[in-house]
Parts: C-alpha cells; sequence; structure tokens
C-alpha cells in the first residue's frame, strides 16, 4: 500500500482572517494627506523703553486689510483678491532696477564688499560693547550681515531691498480664515516665484527641488535676496 | 466503463478560494501602505480652505494639531470651538497649557509645530487669540492646514 498524501491545510478560513485586518485598517486610517503654508510667528521680546523704535518709512510698508465683511483694502484701496499678486510683485519689484523711480514703493541698496565691511564690524563692536540687554538683538543683526557676507562671497555685490520693507496683515474679529489663507497663499506665491526667478538667473535648479538640508547655503541665499517680512497687527475690532 | 457515460451528470468541481486570501492580503497592504492612522475623533466640522502653495506636512510625530470649527453636537452651540486632542477646549486660554503638556522628551515647545486646522468660515479673533497664546510659551512654528489646490 502506498504512503497516503498528506493533506492539504485548510485554507479557506484565511480570507476570512485576512478581512478582518482589512476592515480593522479601513476604519482606523484615513487617506487625508496634511498639508499647509508654514510659518513663524515672531518671537516675544521685552522691548527697552528707552531704545527708540526704529523709523519706518511709509513707503517700505505694505499694508492689507481685511474687513469683517471680507473685503480688502490694500494701501488704502479697495482691492480684489485677485489683483492682490500683482501688487505684492510690484512691492517687491518696482525698484528692483536700482533707479529709485517709484518713490511709493521700497527702496534697493546695493550691497558691496564695503557695505559688508562697515556693518559688521559696527555690528560686532555693539555685541561686545555695547548695552548687555541689547547685546540679543544686536547678535541678530550681525548674524544678518553675515548672511549677507556669505551671499556676496557667491555671486558678488547685489541690490537688495530696504531693510525695513515688509508687508503688515491686518484683520477684523470676523474676517473669514479662508480669506486670511487666501491672502497668506498670495504673498508665498509671489515670494516663491521670485525666489524661482532669483534660481534662474544664478543658473541654480529649480527652488522648490532646493533641498532644506543639503542646500541650505543656497536657501539662505534666496533668504537674503527675496526676504520675506511679514507682521500682523493685533486684532482691533 | 465506456467512452459516453450519459447516466450519470458529472458534478461542477468547487471554485479554488486557495488565492482568496492572497487577493485580500494585497488589498490589505495597499490599505496599511496607503493610509495613516487617524489622529482623532472629530468633534467639529471641519472644511479646510484651499491654497495652491500649501505643502505637505512631513513628520507628523512632531505636530501638534488644534482644530477649529463647529460643533458637530448641537448641545455644544453653534459657535466655532477649539478641539484639542478628543475633546473640545472651554477657550483658548487651554491651548498654551495643553501645548506645555504634549511636549516630547528633548524638544521645547519651540521645536514642535503648531498646525491650525480651521474651518474656512470661522472668524480670524479666535485664530488671532490662539497664535498670541502659543506665541507667549515660544511656540512660533505655526502650519495652516490648507488642502493643496492643483
Amino acid at each position: 500500500m502506498a504512503a497516503r498524501k498528506l493533506e492539504e491545510i485548510n485554507a479557506g478560513s484565511m480570507a476570512d482572517i485576512a478581512f478582518l485586518l482589512l476592515i480593522f485598517f479601513l476604519v482606523t486610517t484615513t487617506m487625508e494627506v496634511d498639508a499647509g503654508i508654514s510659518r513663524n510667528l515672531p518671537l516675544k521680546r521685552e522691548l527697552d523703553p528707552n531704545v527708540p523704535i526704529p523709523d519706518v518709512h511709509d513707503r517700505d510698508i505694505l499694508i492689507i486689510m481685511a474687513n469683517s465683511r471680507d473685503e480688502l483694502l490694500v494701501e488704502g484701496e479697495f482691492m480684489l483678491i485677485e489683483d492682490l499678486e500683482e501688487k505684492v510683485r510690484d512691492f517687491y519689484l518696482a525698484n528692483a532696477n536700482g533707479q529709485d523711480n517709484n518713490q511709493k514703493m521700497p527702496e534697493y541698496k546695493r550691497v558691496d564688499g564695503n557695505t559688508i565691511q562697515a556693518s559688521l564690524a559696527f555690528y560686532k563692536n555693539l555685541v561686545e560693547n555695547g548695552p548687555k540687554d541689547q547685546a540679543e538683538i544686536n547678535r541678530e543683526e550681525m548674524n544678518k550681515w553675515e548672511k549677507r557676507k556669505a551671499t556676496f562671497d557667491e555671486i558678488g555685490p547685489y541690490s537688495e531691498i530696504s531693510n525695513s520693507a515688509l508687508i503688515q496683515l491686518k484683520n477684523q474679529s470676523n474676517t473669514s480664515y479662508g480669506l486670511y489663507i487666501q491672502i497668506q497663499d498670495v504673498l508665498k506665491k509671489v515670494v516663491n516665484d521670485l525666489r524661482n526667478e532669483k534660481c534662474a538667473e544664478l543658473g541654480w535648479e529649480e527652488y522648490k527641488s532646493l533641498d532644506p538640508i543639503d542646500d541650505r547655503d543656497k536657501i539662505e541665499m534666496l533668504q537674503v535676496l527675496v526676504p520675506e517680512r511679514i507682521i500682523e497687527a493685533k486684532i482691533e475690532l | 466503463m465506456g467512452k459516453f457515460n450519459k447516466g450519470k451528470a458529472r458534478s461542477v468541481p468547487a471554485l479554488g478560494t486557495a488565492s482568496l486570501p492572497d487577493i485580500i492580503f494585497m488589498l490589505l497592504f495597499f490599505f496599511m501602505v496607503a493610509t495613516t492612522m487617524k489622529e482623532v475623533d472629530m468633534q467639529v466640522d471641519l472644511k479646510k480652505p484651499e491654497a495652491s502653495q500649501a505643502e505637505v506636512l512631513e513628520n507628523k510625530d512632531m505636530v501638534d494639531f488644534v482644530y477649529i470649527g463647529f460643533p458637530l453636537d448641537a448641545n455644544e452651540g453653534t459657535e466655532p470651538r477649539i478641539q484639542l486632542d478628543d475633546q473640545l477646549a472651554l477657550d483658548y486660554t487651554q491651548v498654551g497649557p495643553w501645548k506645555l503638556s504634549k511636549q516630547r522628551e528633548g524638544a521645547t515647545a519651540f521645536d514642535i509645530v503648531t498646525s491650525l486646522k480651521v474651518h474656512e468660515d470661522v472668524g480670524m479673533r479666535i485664530v488671532s487669540n490662539i497664535k498670541e497664546e502659543l506665541r507667549n510659551i515660544d511656540a512660533i512654528k505655526i502650519n495652516y492646514s490648507a488642502d493643496v489646490r492643483q
């Protein structure tokens, strides 16, 4: 008599087990991908009342107001959200050629070896010999100039938008979050586009494809060349 | 014995089910890879705004989520509410202590991104209050959650 063939293990119930697992995962997980716009809030600072707040020229600030009825007021003029991108671009580029034609938009300043040398020495002296409670702020200024120096070393003299050029966002308490995000989106888009154009100008790869770790130098240089300075006013109403 | 067995009808062999588990397992693995665990049970209604420049949020373990939307439970009223983890917060002042209580080892509040997931119709006051609260504890890295617009 021949040896009996080993009987196959019944795999019919395996499907049921797998089904159970499958249903468990379907229930407990989501397909959602989290995306969003990243921003840093300004650090909280104790301000010394004796140190005067530096003057900021009107031309250096772009004020974007959104009211409770979701209407936009840019530099005191009523504007549709569709037109905001062009306005912000203009804010950055109006005087980019260095000729200072448009007195209502921020000035561009030439940055060369001499200015960097002088400013670095100035802030270094302030950090070491200036008032101790201001040392932190002065050190930050010095770091900014060191970044400018790195940029200068890489690409030579360049022109930079005024140090105090900034965009101010003002909201009211019933301004919808949707509109706020639309504004933030426009601001991000303009800066991303401009940095992209700078990349093309310098023969680098696209801004988006720069790696935050490997290409850190390049990203820091782009932050110097196209700064993103946004401040948000407290809600008054 | 004969070639033509007309007398007895032959039964159809049973359908092979041995490969069924394999198919189900494939589905299972697909879902395991393509999805992520739900963070919380939603207590508020969320319709996120869209943004063309939204970037995908990496490393979700190092992110805290704050949800602001209209409560799903009618007993909670119709005003926008803040949801922290699985619960509705009473007001924005709870956000700071909550954020501090969630700190990871070796990281400060400064290091952990806070993702604000806000319904697009919510007013800016509540958002602004939360941002101020986060600023007070140096948690300045914010991500405004938005769906990617193509």
